[in-house]
């Protein structure tokens, strides 16, 4: 005997995975009302997630004080090491911004310096293992809308993908559907940073000749080019490799991040959006 | 008497569970830098409880859940499970029978094809999920589903009563 599901499952199997396609058809297109209904699912979730978050916090401390142990003593050596050459860095680069701000100021030019921000806690972090945004506790109330840059005191984050009342998501930028356009800090040359995912260097697709020489830990920043989303000067990253591009025209870099996304506590919202 | 008019509502209430408690719990559980998916343990417990049909079925609903609080694709994931909710109905009336060890190797085997799947949609439909993260998200989403099987399976029969062969399984005796 043939060995096949009945008709009437097969049916139903065709019909879920249709819905299926259609429902992928319509969001791909980015219809308001997909994200609507994703607002609404936000609003209606959040209390009970944080109620949940909040309940079981200490078997999640617990879980993490287990399986990180190794990785928090190697991170707090070398934050160790960082604060120190911070500290000497800090003291040029402070009379540097103030002369930039000065600058800005009197050319009227946007800076990530002088942007207006609102500071929101992290509420939830990625969702699943495809998933590349974090949940904060602010939203349209304090002025945020989508698009705005997300920073720390490190530098970039991501930028605001979905925006309610009173919470928003926030793009990572680790997503690989994450583009910023970037300069390097030493020499100007621009670029295209995209995500590649979580615990991957983003990849920067630049116009730098492929002769040149891009040292390790150049820094990378926002470009701020005309239009761009974000302004200008906001770190992003140091370069940790540099590699010829596929076309051979151009070096393509791998950059990593100044922020370690998976230890996002508080979060600043630059109320910034495009073009300022 | 067990009314069946509220199977449907028992079945959203697993579904709603599920999800919160994968949000607000396992999400920040960590296993080789991954986390586990409980609703694909739903998905699968479904399967192997009550064939493709049922497989499918919660596979969509609790994939469009998911798909609620995601920023990946809309659909992608209701797609997913819902493919590996028959496959793995398909597969217990036609292969073997939900019990023993077989449950736990059913579960991790559909991680990986889950995993898989979801990555190759995700390129299809523009969303680049690095393929280097399948074989890590795979072991981790194994070992939560092979861990949480049995009981999502008994959650299951709560749901839905003792369970009735399934009409697959009636056409092969």
């Amino acid at each position: 005997m043939a060995i096949s599901p009945p008709t009437g499952s097969r049916t139903r199997f065709a019909v879920l995975v249709l819905a299926s396609v259609t429902l992928l058809t319509v969001g791909l297109r980015d219809a308001p009302v997909v994200r609507e209904v994703r607002e609404g699912a936000s609003v209606v979730i959040g209390p009970v997630e944080s109620a949940v978050d909040t309940v079981t916090a200490p078997v999640r401390n617990a879980w993490h004080g287990v399986t990180d142990y190794d990785d928090l003593q190697r991170e707090n050596d070398e934050l160790r090491a960082q604060v120190e050459a911070a500290d000497a860095a800090g003291v040029q680069a402070s009379d540097a911004e103030r002369q930039l701000a000065e600058l800005s100021a009197s050319l009227d030019l946007p800076w990530a310096g002088n942007v207006e921000t609102a500071t929101a806690r992290v509420v939830s972090g990625p969702r699943s293992n495809f998933s590349h945004a974090i949940d904060i506790d602010k939203g349209t109330d304090d002025g945020i809308a989508v698009g705005m840059p997300v920073v720390t005191g490190a530098g970039l984050v991501g930028r605001v993908s979905q925006a309610t009342g009173s919470s928003s998501t926030v793009e990572l930028l680790t997503d690989p559907e994450f583009r910023v356009g970037v300069r390097l800090s030493t020499t100007g040359d621009l670029g295209t940073a995209r995500g590649q995912g979580r615990g991957d260097p983003l990849s920067v697709d630049s116009a730098i000749s492929p002769s040149t020489k891009v040292p390790k830990r150049t820094g990378v920043v926002t470009s701020g080019v005309d239009r761009s989303a974000y302004p200008p000067g906001i770190p992003v990253g140091t370069v940790t490799s540099s590699r010829q591009g596929s076309g051979g025209l151009a070096l393509d870099l791998d950059v990593d991040p100044m922020v370690d996304v998976d230890q996002l506590s508080y979060l600043t919202v630059m109320l910034w959006t495009d073009g300022g | 008497m067990r009314s069946r008019r509220l199977t449907p509502l028992r079945g959203a209430l697993v579904l709603v569970v599920a999800l919160v408690a994968q949000i607000a719990f396992v999400a920040d559980l960590r296993i080789v830098g991954a986390v586990g998916d409980l609703m694909l343990v739903v998905t699968v417990a479904a399967a192997l409880t009550g064939g493709p049909d049922r497989g499918a079925t919660y596979g969509f609903f609790a994939g469009l859940t998911f798909d609620l609080v995601l920023d990946s694709p809309f659909g992608l994931s209701a797609l997913t499970y819902a493919v590996v909710g028959y496959g793995v109905g398909l597969a217990c009336g036609v292969l073997f029978r939900p019990t023993g060890w077989w449950p736990l190797v059913v579960a991790a085997v559909a991680s990986l094809v889950a995993t898989a799947l979801y990555t190759g949609v995700g390129h299809l439909v523009g969303a680049p999920y690095p393929w280097g993260d399948v074989p890590a998200i795979t072991v981790a989403v194994a070992l939560w589903n092979a861990a949480l099987v049995l009981p999502a399976m008994a959650v299951l029969r709560w749901v839905h009563g003792p369970s009735e062969p399934d009409r697959l399984e009636v056409l092969l005796r």
